[in-house]
């Protein structure tokens, strides 16, 4: 199994532009969003709550409520097919199956009225056709390779008997019961125990790397990321500011916001100083300035940031972008971030 | 769950108590002797003063009363003050009448609230979610006895397709016993399918945009299997509460309907004996319908912990 952390070869995952709106909104909550994915690679998407990162998600799985969101741009080509164009037969047939998804929210996402076995056989049978019998034994299989014990046993409980770490599993379990290709997983700890959520991100990165299979997680917390990303797609308000491999962004972030964001981490920051923040908050989609959505909070913003929007530019180190027009910012000011 | 069975049979008592104790008192309110028509024409004094010792009604009606709850308790209804035929026996009759009436109106009201009501929750906002509305909403406000009349109008004596009256039971002939049922529980349907349609609606709607709707749909499940396995599931746990409440709605509230299709059902009983002042039979029916009712409830909790996974202690 080869290990992706460099220019992996063939794409899982290629989104070009995508661009989403919601009704009523005058604006696009995310915004010609692109990025690649290569085989057993992890994308981490980052940014703050609303900056349109779960929508993202949503998106490329064909999950997005529509009405009210709108796709109006863009393709998501997994393995060379468009998943945003493509009709909902045959997207439910890679939904699932090659494309599979853990959610946020484990209390909620599991049906309180059937027993876990169930729900997992059910995304077996679904896909592969295969008995009721088969399609629990494959459950109890999964169960067991997301540790959970007395897996037997688990298999005809409801949701509700089980923990919040306990339930994430069941949704890993359901999730990788068909080994997909793609995993995206949506901010997966984040409902969770702070113990809990370093065992679920461990088992998530050892199934991970065991199946080989490709993954975007979906985080705000950067110590996830540090972990298990090899590349890093930073947010703010629904554009891609910065991406590049997770080194790259963390040692030399290049946009002010994705520095502010690596400044904010304590772990990471030196102990120089104080706590670097970044002033003010999002604003509200209806807000957004026109030119670099960032500018109305960056304090290295001038009248071009305010008009202008800038495009995503390749930085001196290989596949790291960064979508500003003052980068590099040692330029500007010396040792900033510290 | 047997502790709450337990539980709601005692809590069930002092209800009936206090149902013996109203009709008993609202009935002796009503203007009217019963003896009267019994006396006959003359209304010989010394007649009526016999019967009314014979029947005990010369006693206060406190004593009147512990004497029936006595004689109740007992297990002896008493008999019609007209017909002198027992209590037990009248009710006997006219109930089967009366639950296979109910029975019918139930399955024409779910048979036709429940699907409406998913469709129009998927289908919100569009034309169809609005049809039916309408239609539901008009199925509220018609009353039950004019589309009773309109239907036996049209069907019956127009078109002569159904018989406008009568009652023949399923257990003796189907195919008369549905000719004979299936009018007057469609109208007691339609009424009933207009409640359950909303209900699913606003219950499909509350729980489509549940996070497990989303699974199943990350599952790769077709859509058809979203909502009609995991979202109508849990959907369907108040509307099984609602159907077997309205079951004992309907076991009461067939009054009118029965009157327009003179069905021989419990309704008609007991109208039939309110205006004649039969004090017995008035008694033994109101009493039959609380038991009926505190069932009915007991039995929608039951279900709604069988269905409830939740609920379940294991």
């Amino acid at each position: 199994m080869e290990a992706g952390v460099s220019a992996p070869t063939g794409d899982v995952l290629a989104v070009d532009e995508l661009t989403i709106r919601f009704d009523g909104h005058g604006v696009d909550l995310v915004d010609r969003a692109s990025f690649r994915l290569g085989r057993g690679e992890t994308l981490c998407l980052v940014g703050e709550s609303g900056c349109g990162k779960s929508i993202t998600a949503l998106a490329v799985m064909g999950l997005l409520a529509s009405p009210p969101a709108r796709i109006t741009r863009g393709r998501a080509l997994f393995q060379g097919e468009d998943l945003l164009s493509m009709p909902r037969k045959p997207l439910a047939d890679l939904r699932g199956n090659r494309l599979a998804m853990i959610f946020q929210e484990p209390m909620t996402s599991l049906n309180p009225a059937f027993r876990i076995g169930d729900q997992i056989a059910e995304a077996v049978v679904r896909h592969h056709g295969v008995s009721q019998q088969e399609g629990r034994a494959r459950a109890l299989d999964v169960l067991r390779r997301v540790r959970i014990p007395a897996a037997e046993k688990r298999l005809d409980a409801y949701p509700h008997q089980l923990s919040g770490g306990m339930r994430q599993r069941v949704m890993i379990a359901m999730a990788l019961v068909n080994r997909p290709d793609l995993l995206i997983a949506d901010e997966p700890t984040t409902a969770l125990d702070v113990t809990i959520q370093a065992q679920i991100l461990a088992l998530i990165a050892e199934l991970q790397r065991e199946a080989g299979m490709a993954m975007i997680l979906v985080t705000h917390d950067l110590g996830v990321v540090a972990e298990v990303a090899d590349r890093v797609a930073v947010m703010y308000a629904g554009r891609f500011v910065e991406t590049g491999p997770v080194d790259a962004i963390f040692s030399d972030p290049q946009h002010p916001y994705a520095l502010g964001l690596i400044g904010s981490l304590p772990s990471l920051g030196k102990r120089e100083g104080r706590l670097a923040t970044i002033a003010g908050s999002v604003p509200p989609p209806q807000r957004f300035p026109a030119g670099c959505r960032f500018a109305t909070r960056c304090p290295f913003a001038d009248e071009r940031c305010a008009r202008e929007v800038p495009p995503l530019v390749e930085t001196s180190t290989p596949g790291h972008q960064v979508a500003c027009f003052k980068a590099p910012l040692e330029i500007h000011v010396g040792g900033l971030a510290a | 769950m047997w502790s709450l069975i337990l539980r709601r049979l005692l809590v069930a008592i002092p209800t009936l108590f206090l149902v013996m104790v109203f009709v008993f008192i609202l009935q002796r309110m009503l203007p009217g002797d019963p003896l009267l028509v019994m006396a006959g024409e003359e209304r010989d004094p010394v007649v009526l003063e016999e019967l009314r010792k014979l029947y005990g009604f010369d006693r206060p009606i406190p004593v009147q009363f512990l004497i029936w709850l006595r004689e109740v308790a007992t297990g002896n209804f008493g008999a019609s003050l007209r017909t002198g035929a027992p209590v037990t026996e009248l009710i006997a009759q006219t109930l089967p009448v009366t639950i296979q009436l109910a029975v019918a109106s139930l399955i024409i009201a779910l048979l036709i609230g429940i699907p409406t009501g998913v469709l129009s929750a998927v289908k919100k906002g569009t034309w169809l979610d609005y049809l039916a509305n309408a239609i539901s909403l008009s199925g509220l406000s018609i009353p039950n006895f004019w589309l009773g009349i309109i239907l036996i109008l049209f069907v019956s004596v127009n078109l002569r397709w159904l018989p406008a009256s009568g009652f023949v039971s399923v257990f003796d002939d189907p195919v008369e016993a549905f000719r004979t049922t299936i009018m007057p529980a469609f109208v007691l349907g339609t009424g009933l399918a207009a409640t359950l349609m909303r209900h699913t609606r606003s219950a499909m709607l509350e729980v489509l945009r549940l996070d497990y709707v989303r699974t199943a749909r990350a599952k790769g499940l077709l859509e058809s299997k979203v909502i009609l396995k995991h979202a109508l599931r849990n959907a369907l746990v108040p509307i099984v509460t609602l159907s077997t409440l309205l079951f004992g709605q309907l076991l009461a509230g067939a009054v009118l309907t029965e009157q327009v299709f003179t069905i021989p059902g419990f309704g008609k009983l007991i109208v039939d004996a309110v205006f004649n002042r039969d004090y017995g039979v008035v008694q033994g029916v109101v009493l039959c319908t609380a038991v009926a009712f505190i069932l009915m409830n007991l039995i929608a909790d039951v279900l709604y912990i069988v269905i409830n996974p939740r609920l379940r202690t294991t």
